[in-house]
């Protein structure tokens, strides 16, 4: 969660897969399919070698599902304990269970959850969608109020506005999540009854279709926010010094000389050649909101991944954290390669590093 | 023979489940009103939906309205019919027979019988409930001469099991649905179908359990709620929130520091358990550590712990101090005129010097680590104050922080500790939950919320045993009295508050009226407006 | 010296910045002060619980949920909030900065497999990859500066590897390369000094992330027990937040009031370093 400030040159070469986008340009002078192979070969390699470090660490760490389990039960003995830990395998030394887990995930098998009695890739299926509801929204808020205050700053820059925004954002960023999510708690649903204080929907209120979506939207109003403010410092900071930065250079003053409307050297030169970074940021962030919502879910109790994580974690459920970890990771791949795509797209003269 | 009749201590009439009859200042209201859709706020999911199989909090909370057990428990705890409508315990204490109400039926339509007792007891409760494994231990076989009596032949005489027979402890299970694969993964155990006032409808995982109410209940007339939806709220204050907005009409795990403020707003109402959903807390040492292995080290601990303090400021007044590992509501064996060790500094002090453990230079006399049960925040605000107190004697503690997982496992297998805290349920029945943390055969490394001590007391052991098949229910009363002064005076763990659940609510009410209060089947419940 | 005095005129330019460095060192200073201004233990219970600033009896910031002194713990406290965000920020910029450096100065299949390694740690969620570590093995200050360091470290890495990059290119890289010198001193002496403007700048905002990172461990119950950090208090006064807000407030403001600082000082940093950078680029 570093913020990244005023260096907007630099955030390009941050990218992973950066040089994804490089064979676009070498592609007439190297063996552009061997180099993406070669790149895509490694990554993988590299992630399935994350996946089973996380594997191995959580079997390492003290104690285990059975510890948690037979401790629930409270006063058992010790014929139950190694019941339970024959049936769940925990009786076998690590490197079995891994080599276990990898021919599992060879028959594209996330493996049972035995804390909750349901396969790893049901219960992460049910949490996809109110997940991604959120990432996406709140990312889309951060964008939106970024793309307002960060042009206002910008264009006003060193005067009042600037300040105004540049302290805005600052509180943003330096107020702790749960405490905004529990704020905005207190005096949007608490005292003012605007919106519901918890959960995703209102339950058994029988709605379908429209009706649903509106339930669900303002379900989703306070939990977005929360998350989105703290995005929004830095997608506003990002834009409005890449929007200085690009203001300043050549093409736009040849378009301001060429006697092109203020409002359209902002609009479509500006902006589209800021985007770049802020792209690039959004990427980077994608796993922030992933892995990071734990704190927004819980103080909003919203069925998202973060807090099967952690409650994965609590209860030592192997099978079930590694598979979030291993979807987080997917999404946050695929979220970079687009997002490598769409930088070749939006400027295709850009410079290497 | 059936067990004498207990009577309450007066001084916990108050705290009674009766008190959720009456909201707080209001005379008893009107009768029950049918329908509606009770929402309760739980903090934590259960790993399964049938208490049979497990101990954990959640699932007894929940379970218990599916599902009947053979008896049920009033405040006095009186056994009282359920599934079972007499029994008969045999002079020689080694055969009881139940005869079983007739008409009852699975929620899937099938007709219950005695099989199903049978199968329970020897199949499920022995194999797979944690504490069935011991107070169940002594039943050898189990004879159904008819569809509607059960006859359990026992290796001995086991006067703690007819304490044991309700839903959340003992759940009575369909045998024509677990009779054949494995049992623990059997799909009824997410899905589970029981004898219930109310069917299992749905279970929407990190939302909500939706329970609705089952018309072929053999109590006519109940339960009077359509529904239960017990929402999935694991954040205090978001539970607290709301029941304030009105989204919930029951919160069953209010944290302590809000409910004063709470319970002054309009329509609240606070309840408190009884019986044998409490907890007690304690503080225990490891007796292999040096230090420990003086009784005069453990009983300057007692003294320098402020067990008023405690109560008023960490269980802001819901609890009691303890002065027996036996809580004075298990008032049929709480002995008086224990071992009293009341808050004093000094006398700590003297009895450490005494133990020839002074001051260093540095005022410190020695140094330990203490682990505080990770549920919740209780047990660390507890250690704290411990810390505080126990700095001013020049001990100075370190209080180490693991999720569960990692404390079970230091604390039960490693044994990697000096002192611990933690609080476990001490009923129904000494034999069921006092017993495990004394008796020296029951010192089990691997074994979660046993002997951690590792205490040793022959004339402990010789006393526990004789009271687990001693009928005589005032011999068996004079055997735990005597148990609990030798341990009193021993100290191997320091028992420090006995605290009944809260609970918050509004416009419900009768939810809490037997001995199991929250965790019982919400048969008798119904919804008031306004 | 001349330049320590040119960089300082530009700073001071700077207002903000010079705001954000007076709350920087207020907050330095006060955490000194604890043991003075309030020497013994800050875990020590001294009056009654639940009292407020203010009211009669009790000390200036009001008391905790056990009775204990809230100003003495932000004094206190901040001694550990900020030696986690400093120590933080030091090992990820130290981590950071090794393999940065080595994947960009030796380029080929060192930098192909230092850069994957650094990608892999970039894919899992950074949060919940703290919260693992904490969580699995016991929540300590030094568990949580390590988290907090293993996660951080990639983005340090990649700025050095790209500063790196470009600076080996250059012409004093090359005359020292043919003077002899030997990889390590070339990188030490040559390369990494000049990397050190966007370095220190990156490295003061993630001072802030980690204090930020460690009050969200706290909230979820994963601080450390025996260091009174802000964080710590903000978890304990969590239960009483509806009707005593301000044991969770006054250290939540303190945690705003000294990242606002950190920010607004890191702010500064950048934009009196800059300009130096842009001379040397051209």
């Amino acid at each position: 969660m570093t913020l990244h400030i005023g260096n907007v040159e630099k955030v390009p070469a941050e990218r992973p897969f950066n040089g994804f986008v490089r064979p676009f340009i070498r592609s007439r002078r190297h063996g552009y399919v061997k180099f993406v192979a070669r790149r895509i070969a490694q990554s993988a390699l590299l992630f399935f070698l994350t996946i089973l470090l996380t594997f191995a660490l959580i079997n390492t760490a003290p104690g285990d599902m059975v510890d948690v389990m037979a401790g629930d039960s409270g006063g058992a003995d010790p014929g139950y304990v190694q019941l339970l830990r024959e049936k769940y395998g925990l009786d076998k030394p690590l490197p079995v269970r891994l080599y276990n887990y990898v021919d599992q995930l060879a028959h594209l098998d996330l493996g049972y959850s035995f804390p909750q009695s349901a396969p790893v890739t049901d219960l992460i299926a049910d949490r996809v969608g109110p997940t991604l509801l959120l990432m996406v929204s709140s990312l889309a808020l951060a964008v939106l109020g970024a793309l307002i205050l960060g042009t206002a700053a910008a264009w006003n820059v060193h005067r009042l506005t600037d300040g105004a925004v540049s302290v805005l954002a600052l509180l943003a960023y330096a107020t702790p999540v749960f405490w905004i999510g529990l704020m905005l708690i207190l005096v949007f649903s608490v005292k003012l009854s605007w919106f519901p204080s918890s959960g995703m929907e209102t339950l058994f209120s029988g709605y379908t279709g429209l009706a649903r979506i509106k339930d669900i939207a303002w379900h989703l109003v306070l939990p977005a926010i929360t998350l989105s403010l703290f995005h929004l410092a830095l997608f506003t900071r990002l834009l409005r010094a890449s929007l200085l930065e690009v203001l300043r250079q050549d093409f736009v003053r040849t378009a301001r000389a060429k006697g092109i409307g203020e409002w359209r050297v902002l609009g479509v030169h500006a902006i589209s050649n800021a985007l770049l970074p802020l792209v690039t940021m959004i990427g980077m962030q994608i796993g922030a909101s992933l892995g990071g919502a734990v704190v927004v879910e819980s103080v909003f109790a919203w069925p998202g991944l973060g807090r099967l994580a952690f409650e994965a974690l609590n209860a030592r459920d192997t099978n079930l954290l590694v598979g979030i970890v291993l979807f987080s990771g997917l999404v946050v791949i695929t979220v970079n390669l687009v997002v490598d795509l769409l930088y070749g797209w939006l400027d295709p003269r850009i410079e290497n590093v | 023979m059936m067990p004498l009749s207990r009577r309450h201590l007066l001084r916990n009439a108050a705290f009674s489940g009766l008190a959720g009859l009456l909201p707080s200042g209001a005379a008893l209201a009107a009768a029950p009103a049918r329908g509606g859709r009770l929402v309760v706020a739980i903090d934590s999911e259960p790993p399964v939906l049938t208490s049979a199989i497990t101990t954990a909090g959640p699932a007894q909370w929940i379970s218990g309205k599916v599902f009947d057990g053979l008896l049920r428990y009033d405040n006095d705890f009186n056994p009282r019919p359920q599934l079972a409508q007499s029994w008969n315990v045999s002079p020689d204490g080694l055969s009881i027979t139940f005869k079983l109400r007739p008409g009852v039926s699975w929620h899937d339509g099938k007709p219950f019988t005695s099989a199903d007792v049978a199968f329970s007891v020897l199949q499920i409760w022995k194999k797979y409930h944690s504490r069935g494994r011991s107070t169940f231990a002594n039943v050898v076989s189990v004879d159904t001469p008819d569809a509607l009596t059960a006859v359990w032949h026992l290796s001995s005489p086991a006067p703690y099991i007819l304490s044991a027979l309700g839903s959340p402890e003992s759940q009575i299970l369909p045998k024509h649905l677990y009779d054949h694969g494995d049992v623990l993964t059997n799909p009824r155990n997410i899905a589970p179908v029981g004898t219930g006032p109310f069917r299992f409808v749905e279970w929407k995982r990190g939302q909500y359990i939706a329970l609705a109410r089952n018309p072929a209940y053999w109590d006519k007339g109940k339960p009077y709620l359509d529904q239960v939806i017990l929402r999935v709220l694991p954040d205090g204050n978001g539970a607290m929130t709301a029941l304030e907005t009105g989204e919930v009409h029951l919160v069953v795990n209010p944290p302590w520091a809000d409910i004063a403020r709470v319970r002054k707003l309009p329509g609240i109402a606070v309840t408190r358990s009884s019986g044998f959903t409490g907890a007690l807390a304690a503080f225990e040492f490891n007796l292999d550590k040096p230090y420990f292995k003086d009784a005069r080290v453990r009983q300057a601990f007692a003294h320098a712990i402020d067990r008023d303090f405690l109560v008023k400021n960490v269980w802001q007044g819901y609890g009691e101090a303890a002065d027996s590992p036996i809580p004075a509501s298990l008032s049929d064996f709480h002995a008086s005129n224990l071992p009293a060790y009341p808050y004093d500094l000094n006398k700590a002090a003297q009895l450490l010097d005494a133990a020839g453990f002074k001051r260093g230079a540095n005022g410190v006399r020695f140094s330990i680590t203490h682990d505080p049960l990770p549920v919740g925040q209780t047990y660390k605000r507890s250690a704290e104050a411990i810390r505080a107190s126990l700095a001013r004697i020049g001990i100075r503690m370190e209080i180490r922080s693991q999720d569960f997982a990692a404390f079970v496992r230091r604390i039960y297998t490693a044994r990697d500790f000096d002192t611990f805290q933690y609080a476990a349920s001490a009923g129904p029945d000494p034999a069921i939950g006092t017993q495990r943390f004394y008796w020296s055969r029951n010192f089990q490394p691997g074994v979660a919320f046993s002997n951690g001590a590792h205490y040793l007391n022959p004339e402990v052991d010789r006393l526990l045993v004789a009271a687990q098949s001693e009928s005589d229910a005032n011999k068996r009363r004079a055997l735990y009295g005597r148990f609990q002064q030798i341990v009193q005076t021993d100290l191997p763990k320091i028992p420090l508050v006995s605290a009944n659940p809260v609970h918050l609510s509004r416009g419900i009410q009768a939810f809490s009226v037997d001995a199991y209060g929250v965790m019982g089947n919400f048969a008798d419940a119904f919804l008031v407006t306004a | 010296m001349a330049r320590l005095n040119s960089f300082w005129t530009r700073y001071r330019r700077n207002r903000p910045a010079v705001a954000g460095l007076a709350i920087v060192l207020v907050v330095i200073v006060l955490g000194l002060a604890a043991p003075l201004l309030y020497p013994g233990d800050p875990w020590a219970i001294v009056a009654q619980p639940f009292l407020w600033p203010g009211e009669a009896h009790a000390p200036v910031l009001g008391t905790d949920v056990l009775g204990r002194d809230i100003a003495s713990g932000i004094l206190h406290g901040a001694r550990v909030s900020l030696r986690v965000g400093l120590f933080s920020a030091l090992f990820a910029g130290l981590i950071g900065t090794i393999i940065g450096s080595l994947a960009g100065y030796y380029a080929g299949w060192v930098d192909d497999v230092l850069m994957r390694v650094t990608e892999a740690f970039q894919t899992v969620p950074s949060f919940l990859t703290a919260l693992i570590i904490v969580a699995l093995f016991k929540p300590s200050v030094l568990t949580i500066i390590v988290a907090i360091s293993i996660v951080s470290w990639p983005a340090v890495a990649r700025l050095v590897r790209a500063e790196t990059l470009r600076l080996r290119g250059s012409d004093f890289v090359a005359a020292c390369a043919t003077f002899g010198m030997s990889d390590i001193r070339i990188i030490v002496t040559q390369i990494l000094p000049n990397c050190l403007a966007p370095l220190i700048v990156m490295v003061s905002i993630m001072i802030a992330s980690a204090i930020l990172i460690e009050a969200g461990l706290s909230f979820l119950g994963l601080n450390d027990p025996s260091q009174l950090s802000w964080g710590t208090m903000i978890a304990t006064g969590r239960d009483a937040l509806r009707s005593a807000w301000y044991m969770s407030a006054i250290p939540g403001l303190a945690i705003l009031v000294t990242v606002v600082g950190i920010n607004l000082v890191s702010e500064g940093l950048n934009d009196a370093l800059n300009p130096n950078l842009r001379q040397r680029q051209s």
